[in-house]
């Protein structure tokens, strides 16, 4: 390994004496000016009205803080998933950085020691009263990046999700529909819809990873809150393969075969499947509240937002929980600042300008707020109180394991492709899981 | 390659070394070191961002060959093979075939048509081919729909019976072009006093394809055969911008996984495992073909 | 009609349809650059109704296409050029000069024209990462010469190998010394094989993926594969968009393969072992 890097050394100083040209090319640190700090933050926050946001406070952060320079990149969540491990690493890696929850992301990071614990942020800024624990512990980790849920916190998030049912307001009423209440209601209209030559649900399995809403939006209203936190965080030992869980894949499996879903499902992306949905093709469509602000603009239809209705009887529980959370590279040379950082993406004004472009934000609204919630906005703040409020926030069951997400989808792929069976689905996904928990416990 | 050949007398011996070293170097510290790297990763567990790494042994191949998702990305690329080898070789010498004969004025128009996928970037590829199986607004459902074939509309790359083909069938339009115009290039080495003789002799068009035509094609046969085989084995671009290896697995390939285990997953080690079969393959699969047409050339 | 003519037309026929097949897709992709969505979706083949720059602007500016076609274009020329000079003086070493060791080192190169990217890609990012490279365009160009030289050592050594003999030895009896046999004597003749190799590599490090996908991590230093592939992630549903972006990916190594097809096919038919 030594021999190597010393011949690597040798080619590259060979190649910087030779091709000096090529050399100026590549970046160069930006020049400081001295008393000037530069914090380097990467966010995903790529869409236009939710970059709006960050840009507004980024300026807002700079004004109050003379002398400090805010270094914005912004990729989409795929690109920072996978290019924020090693960039957290880096001595001039980025500063702050949204680091996805979950095992393959936060508690890979965690486990290798590049992210800040923020317990002593925590009393500082009295985040305490921010957050409640519950939304709290979806950004924790024991020290060993082993535990999910538990030890200290290493993110905070600017924005909440809830994930339920969107509908076409215009569709609705033409045919004199209503918001159903219990799952079975659901059901029948879905049916009802069908017969009305209109397709119930706009969805689009070919990226996959929404199949994973589809699923486990069902599966959360036949299982229980304390199930989801031990599957999610791995405690406990239960087990994927159960009835609840079969009975939630039968369903969707149904919906599949009954044509419930847009023709050609399989060979529709997820962006293709909102597209025809705004567009007016389609009564509903399945997905999380980040999807409320793009149905407000461009469109002359009207839309609402409802919670999938629980089974008559039973409680209502949602996919939820706040969105990627802000973390602090361990080795930064400010990290004080960073954490000012972090505080001033959760604050009042924070929320408020989330609330402006249509966002849920994880903060509550200033009590002046001018928002206007007579909208479709309005009903996913509605929907995401409710479940806060009667501790219904589930959790996205992806994070399970390191794999899970390409095992889901895949898995559920097969099934709504009518491959595989119900049994076969939470067969095979609980050898995903179980050979986690093994792994975990050795 | 004979050593030497053109030393002048009293000339250092050592002279080409100095012309070859920049770009061996390069190419030791770039290409063949990290392979033998790649190879030597493979026997340790490594999550690629610490500094701890476990010497594992053979653990990454046991498991490589027990992994269902291994095994099937594998199986796939050999289905690859036929889609991105064996029909574009198939219709190149059909085209080739028909082809044959007196001059057909215009051709090099065609012939610039029929190369250029060859260029394009694949991700370029996956973009036009994503929009033409569009289940809703794509232009192949459309079509079906026009000539009353509705029943036959499909989600092609979502679905578990025509993903993979469909996926495959772009490989074939990758190449057909390139085979065909290798062939026709191919053919006029064959001197045309053989046809006329076979002519005289009474053997008609097939026969004398497969008697002239066919061996006098060899080598550029096995240059295609090389070429797209192993275009079919290193899939990854294609599968990236179109599918994912979805739906469920089945267009998952053995280039996607390696970047899935590697780079995404943090398993470097079994990354390189797979790195390294795939390596083997291909490097054995090439050999394979040149050892054949050096043994079929020498006896003609 | 003449007889001429009806033996020709059958051969017309299947050459036009196997040329429609390969072209219908490409032309879509580039009517849909012209049009809006919804034109593109009931009529995609056809002529554009208007003549309009719009998607290319936007996809070029909003897209960041401009920062990437910049990329590409360091990258590639960094490439083309270290890679043929490079070449050259191997190739000339293998081909003409005396040289220790020509059996050992000749498959040694020979191995890097079969081994794919994939087999080089995870010891290559944690080394740029170790030396802090990556995110640079020298993580992109440095392996993308080692790949090429690879090719380049041997289609320039049968170049060499091939030069008229007796051109050299009177160049040497007329005083010049090895180099200057290279660059004033030989060279000259080596266009054709250099062109060829020219546009061979720069298809090769404009369409390169695996690598500028790895290597590279901020939006900024992304190359037009890579851009396109992410702009796709993000704009999938906006297809004219997505049509104008692939258009500009595709553009140059069309245009550069229009030009100089000849030198292309050629090298491509030479055995030329890579995809």
């Amino acid at each position: 390994m030594k021999k190597f890097r010393l011949t690597l050394i040798l080619v590259l100083t060979f190649l910087l004496l030779t091709s000096a040209c090529l050399t100026q090319t590549t970046q160069t640190p930006v020049e400081q000016a001295p008393g000037e700090t530069t914090l380097v933050v990467w966010d995903q926050f790529y869409r236009e009205e939710e970059s709006k946001v960050i840009e507004t406070l980024n300026a807002e952060f700079e004004a109050a803080h003379p002398g400090v320079k805010i270094e914005r990149e912004t990729k989409v969540l795929a690109d920072l998933q996978m290019t924020v491990k090693l960039a957290l690493g880096e001595t001039d890696g980025p500063d702050v950085a949204q680091v996805n929850q979950g095992r393959s992301d936060m508690g890979a990071l965690v486990e290798s020691g590049l992210l800040l614990p923020l317990d002593e942020y925590v009393s500082t800024y009295n985040w305490g009263n921010v957050f409640s624990s519950s939304v709290a512990s979806r950004n924790s980790f024991t020290p060993d990046g082993k535990t999910f849920g538990q030890g200290s916190l290493f993110g905070v998030s600017p924005t909440a999700e809830v994930v339920g049912v969107f509908y076409n307001k215009g569709i609705f009423a033409d045919h004199g529909w209503s918001i159903p209440t219990t799952f079975e209601d659901f059901e029948a209209l879905l049916a009802e819809i069908k017969d009305a030559g209109i397709t119930p649900i706009s969805f689009g399995s070919l990226d996959g990873w929404n199949a994973i809403h589809e699923f486990s939006a069902i599966q959360h209203l036949l299982v229980n809150l304390d199930y989801i936190n031990n599957l999610t965080y791995g405690v406990n030992n239960v087990s994927f393969d159960t009835p609840e869980n079969q009975r939630a894949a039968q369903i969707l499996s149904d919906w599949a075969k009954a044509g419930y879903f847009s023709e050609g499902f399989p060979g529709i992306g997820y962006d293709d499947s909102n597209n025809l949905f705004k567009a007016g093709e389609g009564a509903m469509t399945i997905t999380g509240s980040w999807f409320a602000p793009e149905l407000m603009t461009g469109t002359d239809q009207e839309f609402g937002f409802f919670l999938l209705p629980g089974f008559s009887g039973q409680p209502t529980m949602a996919i939820g929980g706040v969105g990627v959370p802000f973390a602090i590279r361990k080795s930064t040379e400010h990290a004080d600042l960073a954490a000012e950082y972090l505080d001033w993406m959760i604050s009042q004004r924070a929320a408020e300008l989330w609330a402006q472009a249509g966002m849920v934000p994880a903060m509550s609204l200033p009590e002046d707020s001018q928002v206007d919630t007579d909208n479709i906005f309005g009903d996913t703040l509605l929907a995401w109180q409710t479940i806060n409020k009667n501790n219904a926030v589930g959790h996205y069951i992806d994070w399970a394991t390191p794999t899970f997400y390409d095992t889901l989808v895949s898995e559920l792929q097969k099934l709504l492709g009518g491959v595989t069976t119900p049994a076969d689905f939470t067969a095979a996904v609980e050898v995903d899981y179980a050979n986690y928990l093994q792994e975990k416990s050795q | 390659m004979k050593t030497g050949r053109h030393s002048y007398p009293g000339e250092n011996k050592w002279k080409g070394l100095f012309y070859l070293l920049p770009a061996l170097l390069i190419y030791l510290g770039f290409t063949f070191i990290p392979i033998l790297e790649t190879f030597r990763a493979s026997f340790f567990d490594w999550n690629g961002f610490t500094e701890a790494r476990t010497f594992i042994g053979f653990k990454n191949y046991i498991n490589l060959f027990s992994d269902p998702l291994f095994l099937k990305a594998i199986s796939n690329n050999l289905v690859f093979i036929i889609f991105y080898s064996i029909i574009p070789i198939l219709i190149g010498l059909m085209l080739a075939a028909i082809l044959t004969g007196q001059p057909i004025p215009g051709f090099g128009f065609f012939r610039t048509v029929f190369f250029l996928p060859q260029v394009i970037s694949m991700v370029v590829v996956g973009v036009i081919w994503r929009w033409m199986f569009n289940p809703v607004s794509g232009p192949i459902n459309q079509f079906l729909s026009l000539i009353g074939l509705d029943h036959w509309r499909q989600a092609w790359l979502g679905s578990f019976e025509y993903a993979l083909p469909a996926v495959g069938s772009i490989g074939t339009w990758v190449q057909y072009g390139f085979c065909m115009v290798l062939f026709l290039a191919g053919m006029q080495r064959i001197p045309t006093e053989y046809y006329e003789a076979a002519s005289l002799d009474g053997a008609n068009g097939i026969k004398q394809f497969r008697h002239i035509t066919i061996p006098g094609l060899k080598s550029e046969i096995g240059v295609a055969m090389i070429t797209t085989m192993i275009a079919a084995l290193r899939v990854f671009d294609l599968i990236y911008s179109t599918t994912r290896g979805g739906p469920g697995d089945s267009t998952l390939v053995t280039g996607f996984l390696i970047y899935r285990a590697a780079i995404l997953n943090n398993r470097i080690g079994y990354g390189a495992a797979i790195a390294t079969v795939l390596t083997i393959i291909i490097l054995a699969l090439s050999l394979l073909i040149r050892r054949f047409m050096a043994e079929e050339k020498e006896p003609a | 009609m003449s007889i001429r003519w009806k033996r020709l037309l059958p051969r017309y026929l299947v050459l036009i349809v196997f040329m429609l097949i390969v072209l219908l897709p490409i032309w879509g992709m580039l009517m849909s650059a012209f049009k809006t969505d919804t034109q593109i979706a009931s009529s995609p083949f056809t002529l554009p109704e208007t003549l309009t720059l719009e998607n290319f602007k936007q996809a070029w500016t909003v897209g960041k296409f401009n920062i990437f076609f910049k990329n590409s274009v360091i990258v590639t020329t960094a490439v083309v050029i270290s890679s043929v000079f490079l070449s050259t003086l191997s190739g000339y070493a293998f081909g003409q000069l005396p040289m220790p060791g020509k059996n050992l080192l000749f498959p040694l190169m020979l191995l890097g024209y079969m081994v794919p990217f994939e087999a080089v890609i995870i010891p290559l990012y944690n080394w740029m990462d170790a030396l802090g490279l990556r995110n640079t365009y020298l993580a992109l160009i440095l392996p993308q010469i080692g790949l090429s030289v690879s090719f380049g050592t041997l289609w320039m050594s049968t170049f060499f190998e091939n030069a008229p003999r007796e051109l050299v030895d009177a160049a040497t009896i007329d005083g010049c010394n090895r180099w200057q046999t290279l660059w004033l004597i030989l060279w000259p003749l080596a266009q054709p094989a250099t062109t060829t190799l020219i546009v061979l590599i720069f298809m090769w490090t404009w369409n390169e993926f695996l690598l500028a996908l790895v290597m590279v991590q901020t939006e900024a230093m992304r190359t037009l594969p890579v851009g396109l592939a992410f702009f796709q992630g993000k704009y999938t549903s906006n297809l004219s968009l997505m049509a104008a972006g692939a258009i500009i990916v595709a553009l140059p190594t069309v245009l550069i393969y229009v030009i100089f097809q000849r030198f292309f096919i050629r090298g491509m038919l030479g055995g030329a072992i890579k995809g």
